[in-house]
This record gives structure tokens, C-alpha cells and sequence, in this order.
């Protein structure tokens, strides 16, 4: 099993709230791989919007993206460029 | 300005033989709009337990009740989904997300094991949504918090459903819903059985419940303490979501003060007719930001009506005119903070106090002999620490939902941009010490009114976030002409070659750095102008009220590709008088 890591951070003023949650939600549900999100240790699945909320990560705050599963390293990286458009909210 | 941003109530004597006595409340204005018609009080659920338990191998039972309540959710919000129409993409969204978490199988397992440790559906429900809501509650951004209300939205949804409750929607017609919140298929329920507008206790104006007001044009105030208790079922109430003024049982004057302002607005509305509502994007598709200035606090509302895409210029100084002194951070900090949110979602920016030169206030130490080269803008601000950092934090402190942006004036040279910014981060220290609430990313900009900023550009672009062109003032500057003084008005002219290569450099150092550049002086407006200047580069355009919907109308005729090559070719012109020439062509 692959499993890859990458840091990104939350470059949307507004921070991961209900529509972003929801975007990354549905993107990460796209991969058949786990998909969490971690902050200072803290762990969600990146599949769970309530998870995804409730990390309640504000603008500039920095995540890790874990996926493990055989597309890990599309997941990762997809899910990375999501963060790096801020989620279309620049 | 000051007695319009105060709401003056009229005073109401208590009299013996009162019929019925009239009352006032005061919430934020979340959707414009003016509404007279009577109450639906919805009043709040009933309290139910978090501990309530079930007998020992019933807990099956539980599930398979929760499992229909989902089921039955989810066939009631696509059926709200499928009855709203596309181009509603804000409701779309908002009943979509909702329903993303609802189904959220990490939430339902969750549930699920509360019910298998022995508690009723509805205690499993609630401790689950207790348990997630902390985390959000313990947020440092309070846009992050407020999405709290939406986890309780959701609770109350499943919960409804577990009730198998069947609301009666349409006895909402022709009313003025009050509740403690809604949910979002409760606002589209109620809006399509007839209700007419919405009062809220909970909310903030990035609420769901202001979002879908707006997108349904209903209007809206929210944050209105105790509604649901002061106001009574079918009590007769007037709600201006323009200035978040709620008043029940109103009497017959303040009924036809208000029917006045109804037709009013109607009136408005028909004559813009359908501008209003359309982009400000030229014809081959460039966006322009267009924003109207404000100086009193009707101009907001004038400002909404014509579809302005915010506020461009706030001159603070305009605000404290009648002063004799220049009031506290309390009393500023609620003056901005009503603005941004009666402009909100849209954004708004504060220009720091200019004063001095012709705008003299007291506490300037003496009459200078050429007031314009003189104390003024970001020197006397930055000469005054304490004056200049009440007003920052009062601009802080009123950015909470992220749609203030501050601007300094008159500054010309990078020091006095890089002490301003070590001043705002000092603020933002403070306050983050005193767990007072801002926008940390508050972005901060300049006017470029002095030729030697317009000639620093480049470098004063690496600090800024934004740049504002003041044009009277870089033309005064630039051409070393005193508009006031009769013996050489006649030479201010804002289209001089010179001025306008100013303006030029600006704009490009601006994309250059891909920030954005807007001009709220009075070139703006000038019909002549809006080619060149949008030729130029530039990316806000910020007018009066009046002004804005004309100059839309001009934009959208525009090709912005053509005036793009006809501008480099007007800069190469040696006077005002044959740029004119081709421009009022």
C-alpha cells in the first residue's frame, strides 16, 4: 500500500468552512484510498465533512494531507491543488 | 452623518388608557428591503433530554427509527433541491451541503454507537452534535464558530424527522416570519407558502439564513434579541432589513412613514430597471469592480439599490465633521462596523482620517501658510499615535466577517506606509490579547495622491494590498495648481498628459505585484475618463450613488482589447486639449 504525506495550507480568507469542507469532501470521495486531513495531531477522514469542519481551519492555518491507498499519490496531489486555488474563493 | 448613524426613536410616554403600545427593536439588516405586514412567532422546540435511555434490547429499534428519519431527509431535501431553480446557486448550495452532512456515514456510525451504549434516537442525536460543536466553538475565527449554528440546523432537521413532524407551511402567507433561527428547507418552505420576510434572534450576516434571504430578495433581520418573546402572533410589524429596525404594533404614523418608503424603494427599482442587477464587465468580458463612495449612511442604501459591488471609499473624516473632538474606539469601532454590515457580503473601505490641509479639525496646532504641502493625511496620523490607533483598532474590530478593507491617505514615501504597518500589527497584538475578534488578514492599502508615490509604485506595491488613486489630489500635486485659487483653477485639469502617466505607472506597477488598483476620485465619474483609465489597467472604479448605474452602462459598451491600444496610443499626445479631443469623440 502507498501512503504519502503533504503539507498544505488554508489560503482562502474565509478558512475551511461549510463550502469548502463540502468540495474537499467530494473530492477526496473520488479516491478509492483513505484520505485524512491532520492538524497538530489532530486527525480527520477527509471523506467526513463533519470531520472536515470541525478541524476548523482558518486562513493560513498548515494541514497535512495523508492518503494511503493505490491512487495515494493522485489523491494527494489533487487534493493539494485544492488548497493551493483556495477553493475558487481567492 | 452622526445623527442618521444613531437611530432616534421616538419617545412613547406611557399613557393610562394605551391601546396597544408600540415597540422597537434593533437587529442587524442581513436583506434589504421594507415589509409592514403581521407575525407568524414561531416559537422554539421543546426541550429534549440528552439522557434519555432506552430499556435493554430495544436499541435496534432506535436504529431502525433513525435510519427512516434519514431516509425520509433526504426525500425532502431533494424535493425542496429540485423546486428552487438552478440560477439560485446560493440556496442550491446551502440545501446540498446540509445534505452532505446528514449523510456523512462517520456522523450516522457515530449515532449509531451513542443508540448502542443505550441512549434514544434523539439523546444520540444530540450528544453527537454537542460533541461536534465544541470543536467549532473553541475556533479562533469566528466565521468558523458561527458555522456552529449550521450543525444545529442539521440536529434539528434529523430531529424533526425522528418526530416525523409534518410543519403547516402555509399559514405563513403574507407574513413577517419571527423565530429563534431556521433552518434552510424551513426559510424555502415558509418563503413559498407566501412568507414575506424574516426575523431572526440567531444569526450572523454570513449566516445561512441572510444568505438565502438575499438570494430569495426576502427582507431580513437577524440577531434580534427575544423576538420570539416581545413579539406576539399576529401582532401588526414593520421590518427594514436596510437599517435592521424592527417595530411592532406600529402606530398609524410611523404605518404611513413606512408605506412611504415602500413605494418609494418601488419606484427606484422600476426606474433602474434592470441594470442594477447586471455585471459592470465589458463587452469582451473584462471585470471591473464598480463600488459607490459613501459619506452618510443613506448613501448605503442608495448604494445597495443600484447594485454597487461595495463600498470604495469611506472618508472618515466626513463622519466626525460635527465633532469638536475626535470621538473613541466604541464609538467608531459601531459606526464601521454598521457599515460593513449593511453593505456586507459585499466589501467596504475605510480610509484612515485625512485631516488637515483644507479639512481642519481642532486639535491641529496652528493655520500653516500652505496647509496642502503641510500636517495632513498619514504624517498627522502617524504624529498621533493614540488618535490613529484608535481608529485602527475601531476598523479592526469591525472587519470580524472579513469584508473591511483600510486605506491610508496622502502617503508619500515607503517609511510611512512600513511605521503605519508596525502600528496595525501592534493593534492586532492587543487585541489578540484581549481576545477581541478582527480579521486577521484585514487587507491594508494606500492612496497614491502624491507624484512621488505614483513614482514609488513599484516599491510602495510590495507592502500594499491594494492601491486607491485619489486624482484630485495627484493632479494639484503633479501640476502645482491650487484649485481653490481663482487666478489658476482654470489650469486643473486631470487629463494633462502628465497626470494621467502618473495614473499609468500606478496601474502597471499594481499588475506588476497583481494587486488591485481603483480610482474613487472624481475622475472616476467623468464620462470621458472611463475609457482611458480602464485602458490603463485599472480595476475598481468607485463613484457616487447616482453615478454608478451610468457608468455601468458605459462599461458594458466597452471593448476593453480597444481601448487597451487606443490608450498607449492617447498617452503619446502632447496636451489635455487633443486627448479630449479623441476621447469625446
Amino acid at each position: 500500500m502507498i501512503i504519502i504525506e503533504k503539507e498544505v495550507t488554508v489560503r482562502n480568507r474565509a478558512g475551511l468552512h461549510t463550502r469548502p469542507a463540502a468540495s474537499l469532501v467530494k473530492l477526496s470521495s473520488r479516491f478509492d484510498s483513505e484520505i485524512f486531513l491532520i492538524r497538530d495531531g489532530f486527525m480527520i477522514n477527509g471523506k467526513s465533512i463533519i470531520g472536515v469542519m470541525t478541524l476548523a481551519a482558518e486562513n493560513g492555518c498548515v494541514l497535512t494531507i495523508r492518503a494511503e491507498g493505490d491512487d495515494a499519490e493522485a489523491a494527494v496531489n489533487e487534493i493539494a491543488d485544492l488548497f493551493e486555488q483556495g477553493f475558487g474563493e481567492i | 452623518m452622526f445623527a442618521d448613524l444613531k437611530i432616534e426613536l421616538p419617545f412613547f410616554k406611557e399613557k393610562t388608557s394605551a391601546l396597544i403600545a408600540t415597540g422597537f427593536l434593533k437587529g442587524i439588516p442581513s436583506s434589504p428591503g421594507v415589509v409592514i405586514a403581521k407575525a407568524l412567532v414561531i416559537q422554539p422546540e421543546i426541550f429534549i433530554s440528552a439522557n434519555d435511555k432506552v430499556s435493554s434490547g430495544t436499541s435496534s429499534f432506535e436504529i431502525d427509527r433513525l435510519t427512516q428519519a434519514f431516509k425520509d431527509l433526504n426525500l425532502e431535501f431533494k424535493a425542496v433541491v429540485d423546486r428552487i431553480p438552478e440560477s439560485n446557486t446560493g440556496a442550491v448550495n446551502i440545501l446540498e451541503t446540509n445534505l452532505l452532512i446528514i449523510n456523512d456515514e462517520f456522523l450516522q456510525k457515530s449515532i449509531n454507537a451513542f443508540i448502542n451504549d443505550g441512549y434514544t434516537a434523539e439523546s444520540a442525536v444530540i450528544r453527537e452534535f454537542e460533541k461536534q460543536k465544541v470543536y467549532l466553538l473553541n475556533s479562533r475565527d469566528k466565521i468558523l464558530r458561527e458555522r456552529a449554528t449550521e450543525l444545529d440546523h442539521v440536529k434539528t432537521h434529523i430531529l424533526s424527522a425522528l418526530k416525523q413532524r409534518c410543519l403547516q407551511y402555509n399559514i405563513a402567507n403574507d407574513r413577517v416570519l419571527v423565530a429563534q433561527s431556521l433552518t434552510p428547507t424551513d426559510f424555502v418552505n415558509y418563503k413559498e407558502a407566501g412568507a414575506l420576510a424574516v426575523v431572526t434572534e440567531a444569526g450572523g450576516i454570513a449566516s445561512h439564513v441572510s444568505i438565502l434571504a438575499r438570494s430569495f430578495e426576502t427582507p431580513a433581520v437577524i440577531g434580534v434579541k427575544d423576538a420570539t418573546g416581545i413579539i406576539k402572533n399576529n401582532d401588526l410589524v414593520i421590518i427594514d432589513g436596510f437599517t435592521g429596525l424592527v417595530i411592532y404594533n406600529p402606530n398609524d404614523e410611523l404605518i404611513a412613514k413606512y408605506q412611504d418608503k415602500i413605494e418609494k424603494i418601488e419606484k427606484h427599482r422600476i426606474a433602474l430597471g434592470k441594470l442594477a442587477k447586471e455585471p459592470a464587465v465589458t463587452a469582451d468580458g473584462r471585470k471591473i469592480h464598480l463600488m459607490a463612495n459613501v459619506d452618510r449612511l443613506d448613501d448605503i442604501d442608495a448604494a445597495n439599490l443600484v447594485g454597487a459591488e461595495g463600498i470604495g471609499l469611506v472618508r472618515s473624516e466626513s463622519l466626525i465633521i460635527n465633532y469638536s473632538t475626535i470621538p473613541g474606539e466604541e464609538l467608531q469601532s459601531k459606526w464601521y462596523r454598521e457599515i460593513a454590515d449593511r453593505i456586507y457580503p459585499n466589501p467596504v473601505t475605510i480610509r484612515a482620517f485625512d485631516i488637515g490641509s483644507d479639512k481642519y479639525v481642532e486639535g491641529m496646532p496652528h493655520a500653516e501658510s500652505n496647509p496642502a504641502l503641510g500636517f495632513r493625511g498619514i504624517r498627522y496620523l502617524l504624529s498621533r499615535t493614540e488618535l490613529f490607533k484608535a481608529q485602527i483598532r475601531s476598523v479592526l474590530r469591525a472587519s470580524i466577517n472579513k469584508n473591511v478593507r483600510f486605506m491610508l491617505p496622502m502617503v508619500s514615501d515607503t517609511s510611512e506606509l512600513v511605521k503605519s504597518l508596525q502600528i496595525i500589527d501592534e493593534c492586532k497584538k492587543e487585541l489578540s490579547a484581549e481576545q477581541i475578534d478582527f480579521d486577521a488578514n484585514m487587507p491594508v492599502g494606500i492612496m497614491i495622491e502624491t507624484p512621488s508615490a505614483a513614482l514609488m509604485a513599484d516599491e510602495l506595491a510590495e507592502l500594499s494590498d491594494f492601491f486607491s488613486i485619489g486624482t484630485n489630489d495627484l493632479t494639484q500635486y503633479t501640476l502645482a495648481v491650487d484649485r481653490t485659487n481663482e487666478l489658476v483653477s482654470d489650469r486643473f485639469d486631470s487629463f494633462n498628459p502628465a497626470v494621467l502617466k502618473l495614473i499609468a505607472m500606478t496601474a502597471e506597477a499594481a499588475a506588476r505585484k497583481k494587486i488591485p488598483v481603483g480610482i474613487c476620485g472624481e475622475l472616476a465619474g467623468h464620462s470621458a475618463a472611463t475609457t482611458i483609465l480602464i485602458g490603463m489597467g485599472i480595476t475598481e472604479l468607485s463613484v457616487v450613488p447616482a453615478m454608478v448605474l451610468e457608468l455601468k452602462n458605459r462599461i458594458r459598451k466597452m471593448k476593453y482589447s480597444a481601448v487597451k491600444k487606443n490608450t498607449s496610443k492617447l498617452l503619446k499626445l502632447p496636451d489635455s486639449y487633443q486627448i479630449l479631443k479623441i476621447l469625446e469623440q
